[in-house]
């Protein structure tokens, strides 16, 4: 059985488990502390505001006190489309996003970005972000910014990469051991770490042996927009029939009805 | 004193209300080339653009011009393809005015992209998937003929044409621009048509995405109809704008009308193809994703219902069938109207395919976003404008660019 | 050879097309975008060897261990520190933070003395050291210690109990702590059970946990800990009801939310105890055994006095209770039975981070309601967790100067007759000090806070700074009361220094960690702990001879004893004393004691007639509202709903927009919010997550000082609220103030 799955394409997704997730955002700062991502005087414009990870907040828009909030964790969905096309490395007009067919990671190549932007027109998650400015830190405060992920420079789409530079570190220290395969926590994201309510969990949805495979199997289990095609590689999963509905667009004939997400699975 | 330079047989105002008006549009420009250079400078933080508005007015602007341009390659096409021969006495103004579309567009496409520095990549790292490598492929391939099609004009300048060489090149080139104009238009039909598939691939984006055959989604071949059929009512709104300008009439109506008809039932099958395409969309493709037309056309405070009739029905079907019947295309007022709300239609209609797509919400939790262009970006999109008006200024004065225009204004 | 015009413009032409062919043009354009792919002004972070070095945050009292990764000699990433007792390798938000603040243009990088106009003056530490020392003695000489005040952020550790050991031998009774939930839970405590001791929630084992607006999972008591403790009890399928006016994260993670007219929580919890003893649902065993009072008794005189079964059976019956509380009378008996079926359910209060104290009538009411199922000292209930008791000093000697000022009355009024258990009162500091006049207090040192930020009425306690001649601060950036200070003595910050880390708040782990330097002082600071000995060595006297360690780290490894070398080498330890005290009370009864009667509720400042809304304030994760300054990562993540541009955010109901005829407001128009304590313009958000009525406010933000990135950003919740003393503590106990919002032209 494991034999079998050393052979076998790796695809690294993620699922957050909204229940436990208490919109603390302590994933939204590992990954801007892992990934060296910059930061202004103003960020209160969350359109202009580079958060790999973005936590979103969802309410039941139902009047006081039925009203209810999920916050939903937005990493890049790495999707997987339908034979690597995802939404957005197929537009690239420069090949400088790539679907890795080995990881099933969607890679953004800093220096070979021209900035048209094109991919983010193309995300639906609004995963991708651009560099208006450069990055700019204080002085004395580029002490901090780590050597694995280079800060990136104005005018190119950046966006959440699973922490690549960990796996290949993670690759590069198993090569060394002569081992050719990784555990499971030898590869993960750094919000996965860090997350305090333990909502996160990661590894390769192909591997049975991983946490990530059987939970992705969840019945409360959902993706985001599954309907499009863009079959993303970050499930969700939630107990509230609502947030699992927040998920994806429904017509109101639709929306009554217990929702059969294997309808949209591809 | 320039009068060497103009052509024989013409009147043209005197140099000083030319040099005013140059110096008029010429600060237009300057305006425009500053934001550019701001632009270049500080980067594009200078644009209201933000992340959920990564294409905004420049590219829209790049795409209708790029439309409106299209009289170049559909005119082209009904000269040298199909046989329209009248059409030589405004194919002309049509390759002008095509040249300054495209330039334009390659212009704003420098000023739009975060690392002009390098854009070379697009060629260079080329992915065959994406419809904007095709774009500019076939963009810069069509300019490069444009050039070539407009070059055998300025070498018709009076000094110039004295020069045995650049005469024998000019008329050399004037025999085989058939070759061109057909290798124009095959290109033509291409790039309009991956404009279109720009957003139409976009399968994340509910509201821009279409069907289609094969990898072209059914945006393709609009964006290439509507192109065809709109290009040439811009070229005859610029035609009469410049009668108007010069106070002299430049092409015989004839020609106009021709090319009005022409153009009159090309709008209207576009008409038939968008309201197909629309209830398709409406019906079948968005409800799959989860949508109702609806969803995409209330809850925010600018883009309703309105902006699908004013673009289908006011600026298509209403010109169509001026533009097809006789007395509708023979009035003169009729006749403007009809291709100003044809070039207002084909514009909205660009609008729509890269603003609204940005702005409706696909996320259930997502909101609507507006954006209002900074004034960096109106000024580098009014830009080409001014560039434009110059360079057509300059080509009116200097170059036999309306054959008829001698016949029609006789000197005494 | 003659250059006609022909050759020359053939030879122009001729080298233009030449260039063009050559590769010239092709090497340039591949230059220029190798040129942009290398931005000199874009930082290339240096490579170097990669290693992790353990730590304890100390930037709250959550003890969290932690794991810094370094290359070289920089810190790169803060992270958790797997199979830590505490957080267990997860982390929070402010913790990872944390290497913006060592790196921080916040930071103060040398000692600073207040110029006349205003400025700062770089000095040395030599200098300031003297300084201090000379306006030290120049007090004592004159006969007054007592003049000197000590605010410490905190009370345990090492380096507060320096703090307070050089008072207590330069001779002044005036050390002050910020007081938090946990000084009224202490206080609680003592009341009812005689212990010494603050609360430890076992969150982790209960399978009810009712919480009376304790942001559980948004920082109360030791932050990660809880988030664990929370997920814990969920997944064993554990009940979790949050009972406030705002649908807060942690209601909204809640299995139930029940909002609350604000203010009644002691009523609820009273209410509950009605309904459970009439239905004869409490714990007989716990109760019977263990407990006085529950019954009516008769006191040493012979008066018969009421117990706490008649007090409730009385006074809180469910159609009463519902009314005050707003919870239908319904839902107070569903809510009462689960408490009582459940087997390890647990009450905890303290509003939002639990950052305020509160009135002792909330805090003995809910504790009495844990009594009644026995969660006291058991798993899943709230255990009294002793006091750490590692720091064992020789009291100081003290001279006779020190006796005379030592002697005085404390400046705040704590430990009096009237509040016996109250250790210190900081809400009155402003109020004592005065704006105006002969201050009491004629120099003060600040350590580890906050307070011209943190204090309610932050004006008057700005003002009060002001009228003290000279106020020392030791603190590592330049916060507001850094700013107020006249000489900053700034300490390394918890990745430069050692300091010893006392057990988490809030909860019952006993741990001690000890945080250690991850890196070298990045500039010229001192830590505090040796700053206040060099002080004390330079007044000589009684007051050098009672600090005779050499140094901080000489002092802290003597006190550690035989624990330094594990705590060294793992950065915890687990003493082996039981985690909590023995199920012993030293109440005069000898049991646990329940009380009728004699505490009361406050009421918040402001008449209803003219401020018709109620301000409340709520705590956030993504906002450091204590001692710390929020670092630019965690603004980042403040969603536009609390701060939008400059502006703060309040939310409000919809409803309280339609039934005001002041306010006329879409979400996220501006609004004028008053309070009898101040005003502010701010934008209003319409949720309907908040009980109509009630306008909350975010805590953390309207900072002064600090950089760019914080300063001038919200508006500072202190500045529109005034203490309010509970009767029984005298700590301050407003957990709200009457409000009014209009529209701006109004």
């Amino acid at each position: 059985m494991k034999k079998e799955h050393e052979h076998k394409a790796k695809k690294y997704g993620m699922v957050i488990d909204l229940d436990k997730c208490t919109g603390c955002g302590a994933c939204m700062v590992a990954c801007m502390a892992e990934n060296n991502v910059p930061f202004r005087a103003d960020e209160t414009d969350k359109l202009l505001s580079i958060t790999w990870m973005r936590v979103y907040k969802l309410t039941n828009a139902m009047p006081f006190p039925k009203t209810e909030i999920c916050y939903l964790p937005r990493p890049c969905m790495h999707c997987e489309g339908s034979h690597g096309h995802s939404p957005c490395v197929s537009v690239c007009p420069a090949t400088a996003t790539d679907y890795s067919e080995a990881t099933g990671i969607v890679s953004q190549i800093y220096t070979r970005c021209f900035g048209c932007r094109y991919c983010m027109a193309a995300c639906p998650y609004h995963a991708r972000y651009f560099n208006w400015w450069d990055p700019v830190w204080p002085e004395g405060m580029e002490k901090y910014l780590s050597p694995n992920v280079s800060p990136r420079m104005r005018g190119i789409v950046e966006k959440c990469s699973f922490c690549f530079h960990r796996y290949q570190l993670a690759m590069e220290k198993a090569h060394y051991e002569g081992r050719h395969g990784l555990e499971e926590d030898e590869y993960q994201t750094s919000c996965t770490q860090a997350c305090p309510a333990g909502a996160i969990t990661f590894g390769d949805l192909n591997n049975p042996h991983h946490a990530v495979y059987k939970l992705k199997k969840s019945e409360n289990a959902f993706r985001l927009l599954e309907r499009l095609g863009t079959n993303p590689k970050v499930y969700y999963t939630s107990s509230r029939k609502w947030v699992r509905q927040a998920g994806d667009n429904y017509l109101r004939d639709e929306k009554d009805n217990v929702i059969d997400k294997s309808k949209f699975r591809n | 004193m320039d009068s060497a330079l103009i052509p024989k047989g013409v009147r043209r105002c005197p140099l000083g209300h030319f040099v005013l008006f140059l110096a008029v549009v010429g600060a237009v420009l300057l305006w425009g080339v500053f934001a550019m250079v701001l632009c270049w400078i500080k980067g594009l933080n200078q644009t209201n653009m933000n992340d959920y508005y990564g294409f905004a007015l420049w590219i829209w602007a790049d795409l209708a011009v790029i439309a409106l341009g299209g009289g170049a390659f559909f005119t082209g096409f009904l000269r040298y393809i199909i046989g329209k021969d009248e059409l030589k006495n405004i194919i002309n103004y049509a390759v002008l005015i095509g040249f300054i579309c495209y330039s334009s567009a390659l212009l704003i496409l420098a000023i739009d992209i975060g690392q002009p520095l390098r854009g070379w990549f697009i060629f260079w790292h080329a992915n065959v998937h994406s419809m904007l490598t095709e774009v500019a492929f076939c963009l810069s391939c069509y300019f490069a003929v444009l050039t070539i099609e407009y070059i055998p004009l300025i070498l018709e300048n009076r000094q110039a044409d004295k020069v045995p060489f650049f005469h024998n090149l000019s008329h050399n080139m004037h025999e085989i621009m058939a070759v061109f104009a057909a290798t124009g238009a095959f290109l033509s039909f291409f790039h309009q048509g991956s404009l279109g598939g720009v957003t139409g691939v976009l399968f994340g984006r509910p509201f821009g995405f279409r069907e289609g055959v094969f990898i072209w989604p059914w945006t393709f071949f609009l964006f290439t109809w509507s192109a065809a059929a709109c290009g040439p009512c811009f070229t005859i709104l610029v035609t009469k704008i410049t009668e108007a300008v010069t106070k002299k009439k430049l092409v015989k109506d004839n020609v106009i009308e021709l090319l009005a008809k022409i153009s009159g039932w090309m709008l209207l099958t576009y008409f038939v193809a968008k309201t197909i395409d629309t209830w398709y969309w409406a019906s079948v493709t968005a409800p799959s994703m989860g949508f109702f037309l609806s969803d995409f056309y209330t809850g925010n405070p600018l883009y309703g219902w309105w902006i699908l009739v004013t673009e289908i029905v006011v600026c298509g079907l209403v010109p169509a069938l001026i533009l097809i019947t006789e007395r509708g295309r023979k009035n003169k007022t009729s006749l403007v109207v009809a291709v100003v709300l044809a070039s207002i239609g084909v514009s909205l209609n660009r609008w729509v395919m890269v603003l609204q797509v940005m702005a409706v919400p696909v996320m259930s939790f997502d909101n609507w976003a507006m954006y209002f262009p900074s004034w960096q970006e109106i000024a580098t999109t009014i830009l080409p404008v001014a560039y434009g008006i110059i360079l057509i200024g300059i080509s009116h004065r200097y170059l036999p660019i309306f054959p008829q225009e001698k016949e029609l204004n006789p000197v005494d | 050879m003659k250059i006609d015009r022909r050759s020359f413009l053939s030879f122009i032409i001729g080298g233009a097309a030449g260039t063009a062919l050559s590769p010239l043009p092709a090497k340039l354009t591949d230059d220029l975008s190798i040129w942009t792919q290398n931005w000199p002004w874009t930082p290339v972070p240096e490579d170097g060897e990669a290693i992790y070095a353990d730590s304890v945050c100390t930037l709250c009292p959550g003890g969290c261990g932690i794991s810094v990764r370094k290359i070289d000699d920089r810190a790169i990433k803060i992270e958790g520190m797997k199979g830590h007792p505490v957080n267990d390798g997860g982390i929070c938000i402010l913790g990872l933070s944390g290497l913006q603040l060592l790196y921080g243009p916040t930071r103060v990088k040398t000692p600073l003395k207040k110029t006349s106009n205003g400025g700062w003056k770089k000095i040395s530490w030599d200098e300031a050291i003297a300084e201090v020392a000379e306006n030290l003695g120049k007090l004592r000489s004159e006969g007054q210690p007592q003049a000197l005040a000590c605010i410490s952020g905190s009370d345990q550790g090492t380096v507060p109990q320096l703090f307070r050991r050089f008072m207590t031998a330069y001779g002044s009774p005036n050390y002050m702590c910020v007081p938090s939930s946990q000084d009224s839970y202490s206080i609680t405590l003592k009341l009812m059970q005689g212990a010494q001791a603050s609360a430890g929630f076992d969150i982790e084992n209960a399978d009810f946990v009712l919480s009376l607006g304790s942001g559980i999972i948004e920082g109360w008591g030791s932050p990660v800990c809880m988030f664990k403790a929370n997920s814990a009890c969920e997944a064993k399928k554990g009940k979790v009801v949050q009972i406030e006016p705002r649908l807060s994260n942690t209601a909204a993670k809640a299995d139930q939310w029940i909002p609350i007219n604000p203010g009644t929580e002691g009523d609820l919890a009273l209410g509950l105890a009605h309904l459970i003893i009439k239905d004869d649902l409490y714990d007989k065993d716990f109760v019977g055994n263990n407990t006085f009072g529950f019954d009516d008794w008769t006191d040493d005189k012979g008066k018969s006095c009421q117990g706490f079964r008649q007090f409730v059976l009385e006074n809180y019956g469910p159609e009463k209770v519902a009314e005050t509380t707003g919870i239908d009378a319904d839902t107070l008996t569903s809510l009462a039975k689960s408490f009582a079926s459940a087997s390890n359910p647990v009450a905890i209060c303290g509003r939002g981070q639990g950052k305020r104290p509160g009135s002792i009538h909330e805090f003995i009411a809910v504790h009495a309601l844990n009594a009644l199922k026995g969660s006291i000292n058991r798993k899943g209930g709230v255990w009294a967790v002793p006091e750490p008791n590692y720091i064992s000093w020789a009291e100081p000697e003290t001279d006779a100067v020190a006796q005379k000022g030592l002697q005085t009355p404390r400046i705040d009024g704590a430990g009096t007759e009237k509040y016996p258990y109250t250790k210190s009162l900081l809400n009155r500091f402003a109020e004592v000090v005065g704006s105006e006049g002969e201050s009491p207090v004629k120099m003060l040192f600040v350590s580890g806070a906050n307070p011209c930020f943190t204090l309610p009425d932050t004006g008057a306690v700005k003002a009060a700074f002001e009228n003290i001649p000279l106020v020392v601060s030791f603190s590592s950036y330049m916060d507001e009361t850094a700013k107020a200070a006249d000489l900053i003595l700034p300490n390394h910050v918890f990745l430069e220094r050692y300091e010893d880390v006392p057990p988490p708040a809030g909860v019952n782990k006993n741990v001690i960690g000890l945080s250690k330097p991850v890196v070298d002082p990045q500039f010229d600071t001192k830590h505090a702990g040796d700053a206040i000995i060099s002080v004390a060595k330079a007044l000589k006297g009684s007051v050098g001879s009672a600090f005779a360690w050499d140094s901080y780290e000489a002092c802290l490894q003597e006190t550690m004893g035989d624990k330094w070398d594990s705590l060294n080498e793992k950065g915890f330890v687990v003493p082996d004393t039981a985690p909590a005290c023995e199920k012993t009370y030293t109440t005069p009864s000898g049991k646990f004691e329940f009380f009728a009667a004699g505490y009361e509720q406050v009421t918040i400042e402001g008449d209803e007639k003219w401020y018709p809304l109620i301000l409340m304030p709520y705590d956030s994760m993504r906002l450091s509202s204590g001692f710390i300054g929020n670092p630019p990562f965690m603004t980042k993540t403040v969603e536009d709903t609390v701060l939008k541009g400059n502006d703060i955010v309040v939310e409000v109901n919809p409803l309280t927009v339609r039934e005001s005829s002041a306010l006329f407001v879409k979400d996220g128009d501006y609004a004028i919010l008053s309070t009898p304590k101040g005003k502010a313009t701010v934008r209003v958000h319409l949720s309907e997550g908040i009980m109509p009525g009630i306008v909350a406010m975010p805590t953390g933000l309207g900072h002064t000082a600090y950089d760019e990135y914080l300063a001038g950003k919200g508006t500072n919740f202190n500045e529109l609220i005034g203490p309010v003393e509970d009767p029984a503590s005298g700590l301050d106990a407003a957990w709200g103030i009457r409000a009014k919002l209009a529209n701006i032209a109004s």
